[in-house]
């Protein structure tokens, strides 16, 4: 047991650590947590400050495959503490075909967010367990549950969605945290077994590869909010994403491509387009243009891979839109958008965007019939876990516009094995 | 005054259009195409590029307020790329020292502190300083030819913010020379044209339409954005959430069950270094004609159809006519106050005519309690009373309902009868909402106890909320007015608060009436005493 009371302000302190090793001990702890809590504390030296009681707005439930992983989510969560106090519950499962084992520890996490502001201290449980014991995730997380508030489950890596042990946790939970651009191969299996999830449910989705992409979706917006380029909007005839990779070849399923295909996904669930032809490799001439240049885009030149990527037809009702989803070998990290470019052609006029990524920004241009008609950049610094963690949680419920993209996004995947 | 007619989107707007519309039939104007893009947007949109042109821009509202609200906007990528600032003022500085100097006043004023040095090397680079004296016509004609130059070099394409930070009286003069050189117009391609203006607009009724109608000469209505920063602060739009995104408080929010609200605005600090300013404002034109009835307005109004600004403000001026329709009294329902010396906060403080540049004999009063009645369907009978004054004993901004007595008191023999209950609205400090109610005290007696559920932002949401300027800075860039107010409102505001002001010029008030550190006069406790009510106390 640690029972440490020196505070400085903005860092969680540890104020409470106990071992245990069944459900019954650590529920036992939780009680013994803030009965016999001195509720005072040191402050830059100087004592008295009030300690505020526990706060909890939320359950947290963090499914970490790997240990490494668990302490990286729980030292996330502690840094969420001041902002969203929740009780944290991470299940770091291992080993199981072994036998049945379970190992908990739990702690308290105190921080003072600001100078006059009480202080607020939140739990959190690691709990370790291998064999039998670790497949039953929703056993163990379901009597640990404040019950009355709202449960995140947080899941790393790979989460085995269509599974028994996923769907009986997620069956008590209100959101699921992901990040599907970590996805192993191309990502789009399971972004179609996300979307499955989505229709059958009622949970909310947070997906990181999603939340990144808002400044982009944030740019593309603007160049409509021009009235003179509005009326393009419903005339979309083409939408082409290059993404990052780093494998020369650039064939199918050697990169992640959820992020370019969200883009695609979004653009298509806004405009009501439907699906006339899922991705598929792009063979022959197929849909026609190369990729432009990419010079100057984050991380320095590209060239084209040897894959020509990938590509769907959709349909706005009156006139079919190609898409285009192509690799470019670049030295940012795989699966990155590079560009997002559209045209739109109405009454004889053309309207053409080019989205890119350049630096912390995305610079965004227009040509209206081949004349340069806006030039805008937005600044877009990379995002840490902890501020998409936050934006996550501060969503609400269901985000229609992430629900829109995945629904799309599943639906230009096509059927399994449809892109090999 | 007539309510502006605001046009529903879909209304005929032609004689042919209106003839098809008799007919039954629908006219082959296309809807207006939406960026259906923007639906959903989590991210708060960044708004066009464009130029903010600040006038008075080394004055104090502009190095304590406006300008640490830009920075902290364009730290946390508020602001687009392409943000120009012009500062306007009539010192000789160049680029170099006028940065300088809003750097010392961030380092002073800014809410998030140290500075970020990469935020605020990359903002500094956005703001240019132009000297011009507001009477010089020639001046104008130089900030044309800026403002175009701007244009072409940094892509801020024609849209122009004008925001008149400068002492009042040079609001016509400003705007008056905006017009007679063209930066009012919103021509095809040219950007759009706002300005804001800062409060007080006017100092009665009478100047108050003067300078609307100033205003309105060179401005359309839509244009301009009148800033009482009250309405941006957090708390005060959590009031709106509050009342129209929760099912349960609506219900209960009318004269059947509200027994009177209360309004206090307290501040503990004298007049601060400006003396001259208050004395020809007072508490009355300073606070009460302002930010007490919008207040009032935001307590009372019917729910909007929308969250428009137009639909909003309609609802506002709806509650001020609703005020005005009865006149108050000002012999019995309102009560002025001047502060003697005294102590606040363990510390003795002068009266209001000992302070540097206030006249010693001073008849400004620096404390306004009154009694308003809103005539009404929901609010008939139910008194509002709202106060304010400077060098009260603590800092506290609260709107306070409170409820009817139950119909029978049912526990009446078992000790001492709950108080009837209330609901506060902390505005500042520990903002935050409290109900309170009555629940049985542990042990075998049916003993009634008050007892209070409290919510408060600190605990809930530990961040940092945007300062007020931030959030109406941002709303004006983005074209936003739902925040700020609109001329009907300021005339109505001044309508109920000019026949105070006049009745008070009449006859010499017997100052000082309260000693600096209490909650105000005598009298100010008569006007709810004599309801059979009383002050809150804090």
């Amino acid at each position: 047991m640690t029972n440490d009371t020196s505070i400085k302000i903005g860092a969680p302190v540890l104020r409470w650590s106990a071992r245990a090793h069944s459900i019954a001990e650590i529920e036992s702890e939780l009680a013994r947590i803030w009965s016999g809590q001195d509720l005072t504390a040191t402050v830059d030296g100087e004592p008295g400050r009030h300690v505020s009681a526990r706060t909890s707005v939320m359950n947290f439930v963090v499914v970490a495959r790997r240990p490494e992983l668990a302490e990286r989510c729980a030292a996330t969560m502690q840094s969420l503490t001041g902002r969203h106090p929740s009780r944290t519950i991470v299940i770091n499962s291992a080993d199981p075909d072994g036998p049945s084992w379970f190992d908990a520890r739990v702690e308290a996490h105190c921080v003072v967010p600001r100078e006059d502001a009480p202080e607020t201290c939140a739990e959190t449980i690691h709990v370790t367990c291998g064999g039998e014991s670790g497949l039953h995730l929703a056993a163990i997380a379901t009597p640990l549950i404040v019950h009355d508030l709202p449960v995140t489950v947080w899941w790393p890596g790979e989460p085995p969605l269509a599974g028994r042990p996923a769907r009986d946790l997620l069956a008590g939970a209100d959101r699921l945290v992901v990040d599907a651009s970590t996805w192993g191969g191309d990502g789009l299996a399971r972004l179609r077994e996300m979307a499955d999830l989505v229709e059958t449910t009622d949970l909310a989705v947070s997906d990181f590869a999603l939340v990144r992409q808002s400044r982009w979706r944030e740019a593309i917006a603007s160049i409509f909010d021009d009235p003179d380029f509005l009326p393009y909007l419903r005339s979309l005839r083409r939408i082409a994403v290059t993404y990052s990779t780093h494998d020369a070849t650039g064939a199918p399923g050697s990169t992640n491509m959820v992020k370019p295909v969200y883009h695609v996904g979004w653009l298509a669930s806004r405009l009501r387009l439907s699906v006339v032809k899922p991705l598929a490799p792009v063979t022959g001439h197929g849909h026609g243009h190369a990729p432009a240049p990419a010079k100057g885009a984050r991380g320095g030149p590209v060239r084209p891979a040897v894959s020509r990527g990938v590509a769907a037809t959709l349909s706005d009702g009156h006139a079919e839109v190609a898409v285009v989803v192509r690799p470019v070998v670049s030295s940012t990290p795989p699966g990155t958008t590079l560009r997002v470019e559209l045209l739109a052609e109405r009454r004889g006029s053309e309207l053409r965007a080019d989205v890119t990524a350049e630096a912390d920004t995305v610079h965004v241009r227009v040509w209206q019939d081949g004349v340069e008609a806006m030039e805008r950049h937005f600044r877009a610094p990379r995002r840490t876990d902890v501020d998409l963690l936050a934006e996550a949680i501060e969503s609400g419920r269901r985000d229609p516009v992430a629900v829109g993209a995945l629904r799309s996004a599943a639906a230009i995947v096509g059927p399994a094995g449809a892109r090999s | 005054m007539a309510e502006p007619a605001v046009k529903p989107k879909d209304a005929p707007r032609t004689m042919k259009e209106l003839r098809l519309a008799r007919a039954g039939k629908r006219s082959s104007r296309a809807k207006p195409v939406e960026n259906v893009l923007r639906e959903g947007l989590r991210l708060a949109r960044i708004p066009d590029p464009s130029v903010m042109v600040l006038f008075g821009a080394t004055g104090d509202l502009a190095h304590r307020k406006v300008l640490p609200a830009l920075y902290h906007l364009w730290r946390t990528d508020l602001l687009p790329h392409e943000f120009q600032v012009l500062a306007i003022g009539r010192r000789p500085f160049d680029d170099e020292t006028f940065r300088a100097g809003i750097q010392a006043s961030l380092e002073k004023y800014s809410r998030i502190l140290p500075l970020d040095a990469e935020a605020w090397r990359s903002f500094e680079e956005r703001i240019t300083y132009l000297r011009l004296d507001f009477e010089d016509a020639s001046g104008f004609d130089a900030l044309v030819t800026r403002l175009d130059s701007i244009d072409r070099d940094c892509g801020t394409r024609g849209n122009r913010m004008f925001y008149l930070a400068t002492q009042p009286s040079q609001f016509a003069e400003i705007v008056g020379q905006l017009g007679r050189v063209g930066l009012d117009h919103e021509r095809l391609e040219s950007g759009w044209r706002r300005v804001v203006i800062e409060k007080p607009f006017g100092h009665d009724l009478d100047s108050a339409k003067r300078l609307n109608r100033e205003v309105a000469k060179v401005f359309r209505e839509s244009q301009v954005y009148r800033i009482d920063h009250y309405l941006g602060k957090e708390t005060v739009r959590n009031l709106l959430v509050f009342r129209f995104g929760n099912g349960i408080f609506e219900p209960l929010w009318n004269r059947r069950y509200v027994d009177h609200v209360q309004i206090t605005v307290a501040e503990s600090i004298g007049i601060e270094n400006r003396g001259a300013f208050y004395e020809a404002t007072g508490a009355s034109r300073d606070v009460l004609q302002n930010h007490l009835l919008q207040l009032v307005s935001l307590v009372a109004m019917e729910p909007p159809a929308t969250f428009q600004a137009n639909a909003l403000r309609d609802e506002k001026v709806k509650v001020l006519r609703a005020i005005s329709s009865d006149p108050l009294n000002p012999a019995t329902d309102a009560v002025r106050g001047q502060y003697g010396p005294g102590w606040v906060a363990a510390m003795p403080v002068p009266g209001y005519r000992e302070e540097p540049e206030v006249d010693p004999e001073s008849e400004t009063e620096t404390y306004v309690a009154a009694r308003l009645t809103i005539d009404d369907w929901r609010w008939s009978g139910v008194p509002f009373y709202v106060r304010t004054g400077k060098r009260l004993p603590k800092r506290a901004t609260e709107i306070a309902i409170q409820y009817r007595e139950v119909p029978h008191r049912l526990f009446k023999d078992e000790g001492v009868a709950p108080d009837a209950n209330l609901l506060a609205i902390r505005i500042q400090p520990d903002e935050g909402i409290m109900l309170r109610f009555g629940a049985k005290v542990p042990g075998l007696r049916l003993d009634v106890r008050s007892v209070t559920m409290d919510f408060t932002y600190g605990s809930a949401f530990n961040v940092d909320s945007p300062d007020a300027y931030e959030t109406l800075i941002l709303d004006a860039l983005q074209g936003d007015a739902s925040l700020f107010t609109r001329a009907d409102e300021v005339e109505e505001a001044w309508g109920i608060v000019d026949p105070i002001v006049n009745a008070w010029a009449e006859g010499p008030p017997d100052f000082p009436n309260y000693d600096a550190g209490t909650w105000g006069p005598a009298g100010a406790d008569d006007l709810t005493v004599r309801d059979g009510r009383r002050w809150r106390r804090f």
